[in-house]
């Protein structure tokens, strides 16, 4: 009991008070305050956190696509490449076969060309020998004939046909 | 205030004792003495509101020294208190921070020069006990209800036990006890004794003089360790209490 005697009421009044006094302050300006600002940040931490992950996905799945664009283009690009290269041949092969058909054309025009003038000198030897066969006949009606005369008359006209 | 001379003497002087000593036979001498710890409870409360105020004025983005401390302060003891009650802590949290800020205040005022701790004073104590008693009171009531509160009192008797008188009366009795008388005694008494040991070892190496410095520093960190305990103490116990009560609805 004499322990009790160190308490006194109105100072456990007066005390509960201040202390009811000093809750609501702080809870005015500390709790309630501190409380919002660091709700707030944690908020806004935990939303900026969120954003980053849907930014990671989001280049996650721009890289995925972009790998499979690559992927697209690379195919598309040997396509193309195998299609240039096959054009290639094609164009190859059709300038070949069109330089064979001149070649052969120009080779075929030669030919008649050269048969033309085969023929055309043909022509000019028949012509020759029809003129020396023409002259030699008027030889022999202008001149007398004799055995030895006519033996050098043979031969001159084949040593003509040899020139001509 | 109605301390007995013996303790009286033990005390180191602080600017009331100054006061009421210049005041002598005077009623101001009288109230001074009277209300002492009641006038240091009144200053740490002011320099309270007024850290509270000038801090929470200008909330920044990116904070400064003052702020980083509430925000640190008002952070910890959330989680504190959220990490023993629960989700529901919340709303605890500004009663138990205040009583924590409160009272480690008012423990290491006793090591300022010409302050004296009001927690060496059993009233304040007491008076904080109460505030703790019937909020805890307030909260069972409404968390169960008074039939409820009854019934936690009684020891939910079920069964046989519910038709035996004998159980259920000691259970009410010994709820009484503890919940009435030991728990404010002990929660009050020994944060009152803590520092009012502290205080008084103070006191008495003070007297020593120059060759007591050595002892008084030693003691005087020995002093604020035991008011950060003392502290945690009394704001575990009361949280532990509240959890006792809000756990008891769910089992």
């Amino acid at each position: 009991m004499e322990l009790l005697k160190l308490l006194s009421a109105n100072e456990i009044v007066a005390q509960v008070i201040s202390f009811l006094l000093l809750l609501f302050i702080l809870r005015k300006f500390l709790w309630n305050k501190f409380t919002k600002v660091l709700d707030d940040r944690r908020d806004r931490v935990a939303s900026e956190l969120l954003k980053i992950e849907d930014a990671k996905a989001d280049v996650e799945r721009i890289k995925a696509d972009y790998n499979v664009k690559l992927d697209g283009i690379e195919k598309a690009a040997k396509e193309k490449m195998e299609e240039a290269i096959a054009e290639g041949r094609r164009i190859s092969e059709e300038l070949r076969q069109g330089a064979e058909r001149d070649g052969q054309k120009m080779i075929d025009s030669a030919k008649l060309a050269i048969e033309g003038e085969i023929s055309k000198a043909k022509d000019q030897l028949k012509d020759d020998i029809v003129d020396i066969t023409i002259g030699i006949a008027e030889k022999v009606i202008e001149e007398k004939l004799t055995e030895g005369a006519d033996k050098r008359i043979v031969e001159e006209f084949i040593k003509r046909i040899d020139r001509a | 205030m109605t301390e007995t001379a013996g303790e009286k003497a033990l005390e180191l002087p602080n600017i009331v004792t100054i006061l009421a000593e210049k005041a002598k036979g005077t009623p101001l001498s009288d109230f001074l003495l009277t209300w002492q710890s009641l006038i240091f409870s009144l200053i740490i409360i002011m320099l309270l509101s007024v850290i509270a105020y000038v801090a929470s004025r200008k909330i920044k983005e990116v904070p400064g020294r003052l702020q980083a401390a509430c925000e640190l302060f008002v952070g910890g003891v959330d989680d504190f208190v959220r990490g023993i009650i629960g989700d529901k802590a919340r709303i605890y949290t500004p009663f138990i921070g205040t009583l924590f800020i409160y009272i480690l205040f008012m423990n290491l005022s006793g090591i300022v020069p010409l302050m004296k701790s009001p927690t060496s004073n059993w009233s304040t104590t007491m008076a904080l006990t109460i505030c703790v008693m019937l909020y805890v009171f307030y909260v069972s009531i409404k968390e169960m209800g008074v039939i409820g509160y009854i019934d936690h009192l009684l020891g939910k008797p079920r069964g046989i036990i519910a038709f035996s008188v004998f159980i259920p009366l000691m259970m009410l009795v010994l709820h009484i006890v503890s919940d009435f008388i030991a728990r404010p005694l002990s929660l009050s008494l020994r944060l009152r004794s803590n520092i009012w040991g502290d205080d008084m070892l103070l006191a008495v190496l003070s007297g020593f003089g120059a060759k007591g410095i050595p002892l008084l520093l030693f003691n005087t960190f020995l002093v604020i360790l035991a008011s950060i305990v003392q502290t945690v103490v009394f704001c575990l116990l009361t949280t532990i209490y509240f959890t006792l009560v809000l756990t008891h609805e769910e089992t």
